[in-house]
Protein backbone atom coordinates (compact mmCIF):
# COMPACT_ATOMS: atom_id res chain seq x y z
CA UNK A 1 0.00 0.00 0.00
CA UNK A 2 3.03 2.01 0.68
CA UNK A 3 3.84 2.09 -2.90
CA UNK A 4 0.73 3.16 -4.12
CA UNK A 5 0.75 5.94 -1.94
CA UNK A 6 3.60 6.97 -3.29
CA UNK A 7 2.79 6.97 -6.67
CA UNK A 8 -0.48 8.92 -5.86
CA UNK A 9 1.51 11.63 -3.78
CA UNK A 10 4.03 11.81 -6.77
CA UNK A 11 1.31 12.38 -9.33
CA UNK A 12 0.07 15.10 -6.86
CA UNK A 13 3.17 17.02 -6.80
CA UNK A 14 3.81 16.63 -10.16
CA UNK A 15 0.59 18.14 -11.11
CA UNK A 16 0.87 20.70 -8.59
CA UNK A 17 4.26 21.80 -10.64
CA UNK A 18 2.02 22.03 -13.30
CA UNK A 19 -0.95 23.84 -11.61
CA UNK A 20 1.02 26.28 -10.18
CA UNK A 21 2.51 27.37 -13.78
CA UNK A 22 -0.37 28.27 -14.90
CA UNK A 23 -1.49 24.94 -17.45
CA UNK A 24 -4.56 23.31 -15.01
CA UNK A 25 -7.55 22.53 -17.32
CA UNK A 26 -10.25 25.14 -17.02
CA UNK A 27 -10.54 24.52 -13.16
CA UNK A 28 -8.94 28.08 -11.09
CA UNK A 29 -9.86 25.90 -7.67
CA UNK A 30 -5.95 24.33 -6.34
CA UNK A 31 -4.87 20.77 -6.58
CA UNK A 32 -6.26 18.01 -8.85
CA UNK A 33 -9.24 15.81 -9.17
CA UNK A 34 -9.34 12.34 -8.59
CA UNK A 35 -10.08 12.09 -12.30
CA UNK A 36 -7.22 13.84 -12.94
CA UNK A 37 -4.63 12.40 -10.44
CA UNK A 38 -6.22 8.82 -12.24
CA UNK A 39 -5.19 10.09 -15.63
CA UNK A 40 -1.49 10.67 -14.81
CA UNK A 41 -1.11 7.25 -13.30
CA UNK A 42 -2.73 6.03 -16.60
CA UNK A 43 0.71 3.30 -17.02
CA UNK A 44 0.04 1.74 -13.93
CA UNK A 45 -3.12 0.34 -15.04
CA UNK A 46 -5.09 1.12 -11.96
CA UNK A 47 -9.09 1.54 -11.47
CA UNK A 48 -10.06 4.49 -10.34
CA UNK A 49 -11.43 3.52 -7.34
CA UNK A 50 -8.46 2.38 -6.28
CA UNK A 51 -7.06 5.91 -6.68
CA UNK A 52 -9.70 7.44 -4.84
CA UNK A 53 -9.29 5.18 -1.91
CA UNK A 54 -5.69 6.05 -1.81
CA UNK A 55 -6.68 9.86 -1.90
CA UNK A 56 -8.91 9.20 0.90
CA UNK A 57 -6.25 7.60 2.84
CA UNK A 58 -3.66 10.41 2.49
CA UNK A 59 -5.90 13.11 3.30
CA UNK A 60 -6.94 11.12 6.65
CA UNK A 61 -2.78 10.94 7.11
CA UNK A 62 -3.16 14.88 6.64
CA UNK A 63 -0.61 14.75 3.49
CA UNK A 64 -2.89 15.51 1.11
CA UNK A 65 -5.85 18.45 1.46
CA UNK A 66 -9.22 17.81 0.05
CA UNK A 67 -10.81 20.67 -0.67
CA UNK A 68 -14.84 20.31 -2.02
CA UNK A 69 -15.30 21.82 -5.70
CA UNK A 70 -19.04 21.42 -6.90
CA UNK A 71 -19.73 17.68 -6.38
CA UNK A 72 -16.49 16.50 -6.52
CA UNK A 73 -13.40 17.22 -4.49
CA UNK A 74 -10.16 18.57 -5.60
CA UNK A 75 -6.98 17.14 -3.70
CA UNK A 76 -3.62 18.76 -3.28
CA UNK A 77 -0.75 17.84 -1.41
CA UNK A 78 -0.27 19.38 1.69
CA UNK A 79 3.81 19.86 1.24
CA UNK A 80 5.77 20.37 -1.30
CA UNK A 81 8.40 17.50 -1.68
CA UNK A 82 11.10 19.73 -0.84
CA UNK A 83 9.28 21.08 2.36
CA UNK A 84 8.25 17.37 3.31
CA UNK A 85 11.82 16.53 3.33
CA UNK A 86 12.58 19.64 5.29
CA UNK A 87 9.59 19.06 7.94
CA UNK A 88 11.49 15.60 8.21
CA UNK A 89 15.25 16.79 8.52
CA UNK A 90 13.94 18.83 10.97
CA UNK A 91 12.63 16.15 13.17
CA UNK A 92 15.18 14.28 13.43
CA UNK A 93 17.70 17.12 13.96
CA UNK A 94 15.33 18.64 16.73
CA UNK A 95 15.11 15.17 18.02
CA UNK A 96 19.11 15.03 19.44
CA UNK A 97 18.00 17.88 22.01
CA UNK A 98 17.53 15.42 25.12
CA UNK A 99 15.60 15.81 27.64
CA UNK A 100 12.08 14.57 26.47
CA UNK A 101 11.48 11.11 24.62
CA UNK A 102 13.82 10.31 21.89
CA UNK A 103 11.45 9.13 18.86
CA UNK A 104 14.65 9.09 16.78
CA UNK A 105 18.14 7.86 17.39
CA UNK A 106 21.26 10.17 15.53
CA UNK A 107 24.49 8.87 14.73
CA UNK A 108 25.70 12.29 16.57
CA UNK A 109 24.07 15.09 17.72
CA UNK A 110 25.41 19.01 17.51
CA UNK A 111 29.19 19.08 18.70
CA UNK A 112 30.38 21.69 21.34
CA UNK A 113 34.15 22.85 19.99
CA UNK A 114 35.48 20.49 23.32
CA UNK A 115 33.93 17.46 21.41
CA UNK A 116 35.29 18.38 18.19
CA UNK A 117 38.53 18.51 19.75
CA UNK A 118 37.95 15.18 21.20
CA UNK A 119 37.72 13.53 18.63
CA UNK A 120 40.27 14.91 16.56
CA UNK A 121 42.27 14.09 19.53
CA UNK A 122 41.02 10.35 19.70
CA UNK A 123 41.72 10.57 15.63
CA UNK A 124 45.25 11.83 16.06
CA UNK A 125 46.36 9.26 18.43
CA UNK A 126 44.79 6.17 16.15
CA UNK A 127 47.79 7.22 13.53
CA UNK B 1 15.82 -3.88 62.09
CA UNK B 2 12.35 -4.03 60.21
CA UNK B 3 11.75 -4.98 56.94
CA UNK B 4 10.16 -1.82 55.39
CA UNK B 5 13.28 0.47 57.37
CA UNK B 6 16.14 -1.73 55.45
CA UNK B 7 13.63 -1.52 51.91
CA UNK B 8 13.27 2.31 52.26
CA UNK B 9 16.68 3.02 53.04
CA UNK B 10 17.73 0.59 49.93
CA UNK B 11 15.13 2.89 48.02
CA UNK B 12 16.47 5.63 48.84
CA UNK B 13 20.14 4.63 48.32
CA UNK B 14 19.28 2.68 44.93
CA UNK B 15 17.39 5.96 43.89
CA UNK B 16 19.85 8.93 44.48
CA UNK B 17 23.58 8.53 45.96
CA UNK B 18 24.36 5.23 43.91
CA UNK B 19 23.54 5.74 40.57
CA UNK B 20 24.66 9.61 40.99
CA UNK B 21 28.48 7.69 41.85
CA UNK B 22 27.75 5.71 39.00
CA UNK B 23 27.64 8.98 37.06
CA UNK B 24 30.46 10.15 37.91
CA UNK B 25 33.00 7.15 37.19
CA UNK B 26 33.70 7.90 33.72
CA UNK B 27 35.93 5.08 34.04
CA UNK B 28 32.65 2.85 33.92
CA UNK B 29 32.19 3.25 29.93
CA UNK B 30 35.17 1.46 29.66
CA UNK B 31 32.94 -2.23 29.69
CA UNK B 32 29.57 0.03 28.33
CA UNK B 33 28.02 -3.55 28.31
CA UNK B 34 28.62 -4.47 32.00
CA UNK B 35 27.95 -0.69 32.72
CA UNK B 36 24.51 -1.07 30.88
CA UNK B 37 23.59 -4.35 33.25
CA UNK B 38 24.56 -2.15 36.04
CA UNK B 39 22.40 0.91 35.30
CA UNK B 40 19.18 -1.66 35.24
CA UNK B 41 19.98 -3.55 37.56
CA UNK B 42 20.11 -0.81 39.41
CA UNK B 43 16.87 0.97 38.29
CA UNK B 44 14.93 -2.06 38.32
CA UNK B 45 16.44 -2.89 42.30
CA UNK B 46 15.15 0.68 43.07
CA UNK B 47 11.35 0.35 41.79
CA UNK B 48 11.37 -2.96 43.86
CA UNK B 49 12.75 -1.95 46.75
CA UNK B 50 10.35 1.20 46.86
CA UNK B 51 7.13 -1.18 46.32
CA UNK B 52 8.27 -3.83 48.82
CA UNK B 53 9.16 -1.19 51.08
CA UNK B 54 5.56 -0.17 51.41
CA UNK B 55 4.08 -3.23 50.99
CA UNK B 56 5.71 -4.43 53.94
CA UNK B 57 4.86 -1.57 56.00
CA UNK B 58 1.55 -2.55 55.25
CA UNK B 59 1.67 -6.16 55.85
CA UNK B 60 3.80 -5.84 58.91
CA UNK B 61 1.16 -3.32 60.28
CA UNK B 62 -1.77 -5.44 59.58
CA UNK B 63 -1.05 -9.19 60.49
CA UNK B 64 -0.21 -8.12 64.45
CA UNK B 65 -2.70 -9.37 66.09
CA UNK B 66 -4.54 -6.45 67.74
CA UNK B 67 -3.80 -3.84 65.06
CA UNK B 68 -4.94 -0.47 66.88
CA UNK B 69 -6.43 2.73 64.76
CA UNK B 70 -2.88 4.07 64.07
CA UNK B 71 -1.24 0.70 62.87
CA UNK B 72 -4.82 0.83 60.07
CA UNK B 73 -3.46 4.79 59.20
CA UNK B 74 -0.03 3.91 59.06
CA UNK B 75 -0.66 0.66 56.79
CA UNK B 76 -3.12 2.87 54.75
CA UNK B 77 -1.06 5.54 53.90
CA UNK B 78 1.84 3.10 53.05
CA UNK B 79 -0.73 1.13 50.72
CA UNK B 80 -1.86 4.63 49.01
CA UNK B 81 2.00 5.51 48.25
CA UNK B 82 3.16 2.23 47.03
CA UNK B 83 -0.41 2.25 44.86
CA UNK B 84 0.91 6.33 43.34
CA UNK B 85 4.49 4.88 42.73
CA UNK B 86 3.17 2.02 40.53
CA UNK B 87 0.20 3.85 39.36
CA UNK B 88 2.64 6.76 38.33
CA UNK B 89 4.87 4.30 36.62
CA UNK B 90 2.40 2.58 34.46
CA UNK B 91 0.71 5.64 33.34
CA UNK B 92 4.29 6.86 32.39
CA UNK B 93 4.85 3.85 30.46
CA UNK B 94 1.87 4.05 28.46
CA UNK B 95 1.89 7.60 27.55
CA UNK B 96 5.81 7.46 26.73
CA UNK B 97 5.12 4.33 24.51
CA UNK B 98 2.05 5.36 23.01
CA UNK B 99 3.25 8.97 21.98
CA UNK B 100 6.69 6.87 20.69
CA UNK B 101 5.04 4.75 18.78
CA UNK B 102 3.12 7.07 17.01
CA UNK B 103 5.53 9.61 16.48
CA UNK B 104 7.44 7.10 15.04
CA UNK B 105 5.35 5.83 13.01
CA UNK B 106 4.36 9.06 11.45
CA UNK B 107 8.13 9.64 10.51
CA UNK B 108 8.11 6.60 9.34
CA UNK B 109 5.19 7.11 6.49
CA UNK B 110 6.42 10.36 5.66
CA UNK B 111 10.13 9.13 4.54
CA UNK B 112 8.38 6.26 2.94
CA UNK B 113 6.95 9.20 0.42
CA UNK B 114 9.87 10.90 -0.01
CA UNK B 115 13.03 9.34 0.33
CA UNK B 116 14.92 7.23 -2.62
CA UNK B 117 16.09 3.61 -1.26
CA UNK B 118 19.28 2.93 -1.41
CA UNK B 119 20.66 -0.63 -0.50
CA UNK B 120 18.13 -0.88 1.86
CA UNK B 121 18.80 2.67 3.19
CA UNK B 122 16.14 5.53 2.94
CA UNK B 123 18.20 8.85 1.64
CA UNK B 124 16.74 11.89 2.21
CA UNK B 125 17.53 14.65 -0.50
CA UNK B 126 19.08 16.93 1.43
CA UNK B 127 22.18 19.62 2.36
CA UNK B 128 22.93 19.04 5.71
CA UNK B 129 24.04 15.54 6.72
CA UNK B 130 22.07 13.31 9.01
CA UNK B 131 22.23 9.97 10.00
CA UNK B 132 19.39 8.01 11.66
CA UNK B 133 17.66 5.35 12.77
CA UNK B 134 13.53 4.98 13.41
CA UNK B 135 13.05 2.19 15.95
CA UNK B 136 10.49 -0.02 15.65
CA UNK B 137 8.79 -3.72 16.38
CA UNK B 138 8.47 -3.92 12.13
CA UNK B 139 9.22 -1.46 9.62
CA UNK B 140 12.39 -0.11 11.21
CA UNK B 141 14.47 2.66 8.79
CA UNK B 142 17.93 3.44 8.88
CA UNK B 143 18.15 6.98 6.62
CA UNK B 144 20.59 9.02 5.49
CA UNK B 145 20.64 12.31 3.17
CA UNK B 146 22.11 13.03 0.06
CA UNK B 147 24.27 14.74 1.79
CA UNK B 148 25.85 12.36 3.82
CA UNK B 149 26.47 9.94 1.28
CA UNK B 150 28.52 12.58 -0.55
CA UNK B 151 30.85 13.50 2.00
CA UNK B 152 31.54 10.28 3.77
CA UNK B 153 34.25 7.61 1.78
CA UNK B 154 33.08 4.23 1.33
CA UNK B 155 34.42 3.21 4.49
CA UNK B 156 32.95 5.69 6.64
CA UNK B 157 29.77 5.33 5.41
CA UNK B 158 29.90 1.58 6.45
CA UNK B 159 30.91 2.51 10.02
CA UNK B 160 27.89 4.61 10.49
CA UNK B 161 25.46 2.35 9.12
CA UNK B 162 27.18 -0.23 11.15
CA UNK B 163 26.81 1.82 14.13
CA UNK B 164 22.31 2.14 13.34
CA UNK B 165 22.30 -1.30 12.51
CA UNK B 166 23.90 -2.18 15.83
CA UNK B 167 20.99 0.05 17.33
CA UNK B 168 18.32 -1.89 15.54
CA UNK B 169 19.45 -5.07 16.36
CA UNK B 170 19.70 -4.81 19.99
CA UNK B 171 16.51 -2.66 20.40
CA UNK B 172 18.83 0.24 22.24
CA UNK B 173 15.81 2.55 22.00
CA UNK B 174 13.77 -0.41 24.47
CA UNK B 175 16.04 0.37 27.25
CA UNK B 176 16.48 4.48 26.08
CA UNK B 177 12.33 4.02 26.47
CA UNK B 178 12.31 2.47 29.97
CA UNK B 179 14.68 5.23 31.29
CA UNK B 180 12.13 8.18 30.02
CA UNK B 181 9.43 6.24 31.48
CA UNK B 182 11.25 6.05 34.95
CA UNK B 183 12.64 9.56 34.54
CA UNK B 184 8.93 10.92 33.25
CA UNK B 185 7.53 8.87 36.18
CA UNK B 186 9.96 10.42 38.58
CA UNK B 187 11.65 13.65 37.76
CA UNK B 188 12.63 15.03 40.80
CA UNK B 189 13.96 13.76 44.12
CA UNK B 190 15.95 10.85 42.46
CA UNK B 191 18.23 10.43 39.81
CA UNK B 192 16.29 9.48 37.17
CA UNK B 193 17.94 12.17 34.90
CA UNK B 194 21.66 11.21 35.34
CA UNK B 195 20.49 7.73 34.77
CA UNK B 196 19.08 8.12 31.17
CA UNK B 197 21.56 10.58 30.50
CA UNK B 198 24.21 8.19 31.22
CA UNK B 199 22.18 4.72 29.40
CA UNK B 200 22.12 7.30 26.35
CA UNK B 201 25.82 7.91 26.05
CA UNK B 202 26.41 3.90 26.73
CA UNK B 203 23.98 3.09 24.38
CA UNK B 204 26.20 4.98 21.51
CA UNK B 205 29.49 3.54 23.25
CA UNK B 206 27.68 0.03 22.48
CA UNK B 207 26.77 0.71 18.68
CA UNK B 208 30.07 2.79 18.28
CA UNK B 209 32.03 -0.48 19.56
CA UNK B 210 29.75 -3.10 17.46
CA UNK B 211 30.68 -0.67 14.16
CA UNK B 212 34.39 -1.24 14.97
CA UNK B 213 33.88 -5.15 14.93
CA UNK B 214 33.63 -5.07 11.61
CA UNK B 215 35.39 -2.09 9.98
CA UNK B 216 37.78 0.00 11.92
CA UNK B 217 38.26 2.47 14.06
CA UNK B 218 39.34 5.55 12.33
CA UNK B 219 36.43 4.87 9.86
CA UNK B 220 34.07 5.32 12.32
CA UNK B 221 36.04 8.49 14.20
CA UNK B 222 36.68 10.72 11.22
CA UNK B 223 32.69 10.08 10.41
CA UNK B 224 31.80 11.35 13.68
CA UNK B 225 34.42 14.22 12.78
CA UNK B 226 32.62 14.90 9.44
CA UNK B 227 28.87 14.56 10.48
CA UNK B 228 29.78 16.61 14.05
CA UNK B 229 31.63 19.13 12.28
CA UNK B 230 29.16 20.26 9.72
CA UNK B 231 26.67 23.23 10.48
CA UNK B 232 23.70 22.86 11.62
CA UNK B 233 20.17 24.96 10.95
CA UNK B 234 19.92 27.99 12.49
CA UNK B 235 18.30 27.77 15.69
CA UNK B 236 17.69 23.79 15.54
CA UNK B 237 19.87 22.93 18.20
CA UNK B 238 21.00 22.52 21.72
CA UNK B 239 24.10 21.25 22.93
CA UNK B 240 24.01 17.43 23.60
CA UNK B 241 26.49 17.17 26.36
CA UNK B 242 29.17 15.33 27.35
CA UNK B 243 28.16 11.94 24.57
CA UNK B 244 30.17 12.65 22.42
CA UNK B 245 33.87 13.87 24.06
CA UNK B 246 32.73 10.17 26.14
CA UNK B 247 32.42 8.57 23.31
CA UNK B 248 35.82 9.73 21.51
CA UNK B 249 37.49 8.49 24.80
CA UNK B 250 36.20 4.95 24.47
CA UNK B 251 36.93 5.09 20.49
CA UNK B 252 40.79 6.10 21.73
CA UNK B 253 40.91 3.18 23.89
CA UNK B 254 40.16 -0.32 22.44
CA UNK B 255 41.60 -2.72 25.11
CA UNK B 256 39.36 -5.13 26.75
CA UNK B 257 39.06 -4.83 30.47
CA UNK B 258 37.99 -7.98 31.65
CA UNK B 259 38.03 -8.01 34.98
CA UNK B 260 36.58 -4.51 35.34
CA UNK B 261 33.78 -5.96 33.40
CA UNK B 262 33.27 -8.99 35.43
CA UNK B 263 33.49 -6.99 38.80
CA UNK B 264 30.93 -4.73 37.35
CA UNK B 265 28.52 -7.40 36.18
CA UNK B 266 28.85 -8.91 39.83
CA UNK B 267 27.99 -5.63 41.07
CA UNK B 268 24.85 -5.71 38.81
CA UNK B 269 24.05 -8.61 39.89
CA UNK B 270 24.37 -8.34 43.76
CA UNK B 271 22.28 -5.26 43.29
CA UNK B 272 19.38 -6.70 41.98
CA UNK B 273 19.37 -9.53 44.48
CA UNK B 274 19.57 -7.41 47.51
CA UNK B 275 16.01 -6.00 47.88
CA UNK B 276 14.29 -9.75 46.58
CA UNK B 277 16.41 -11.73 48.89
CA UNK B 278 15.35 -9.33 51.81
CA UNK B 279 11.74 -9.15 51.02
CA UNK B 280 11.38 -13.12 49.59
CA UNK B 281 13.46 -14.48 52.33
CA UNK B 282 11.60 -12.68 55.41
CA UNK B 283 8.55 -13.39 53.73
CA UNK B 284 8.99 -17.09 52.99
CA UNK B 285 10.46 -17.48 56.66
CA UNK B 286 7.17 -15.66 57.60
CA UNK B 287 4.95 -18.58 56.16
CA UNK B 288 6.78 -21.58 57.65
Amino acid sequence: MGELEQAVLEALWDLDVSGRSGRSEGSDAPGASGREVHDRLAGRDLAYTTVMTVLDRLARKDLVVRQRDGRAFRYAPRLTRAAMTAELMHEALEGTRGDREQALVSFVGEASVEDLAALRRALDDLS
Amino acid sequence: MPTPVVLGALAVLLAGPLPWAFSRWPRLRRTPAAAMLLWQSTALAAVLAALGAGLALVTGRLRQGAAGPGDVVVAALAGAITVVVLGRLLLSGHRTGTSLRRMRRLHRERVDLVARLDGGVSVLDHDVPVAYCVPGMSGARIVVSRSTLTRLAPAELDAVLGHERSHLRARHDLVLEAFTVLHLAFPRWVASASARREVEVLVEVLADRAACRGGDRRALLSALVTLAGSPAPAGSLGSTGPALAARAEVLGDPRSHPWQAVAVAVLAAAILALPTLLVVLPWLNGLV
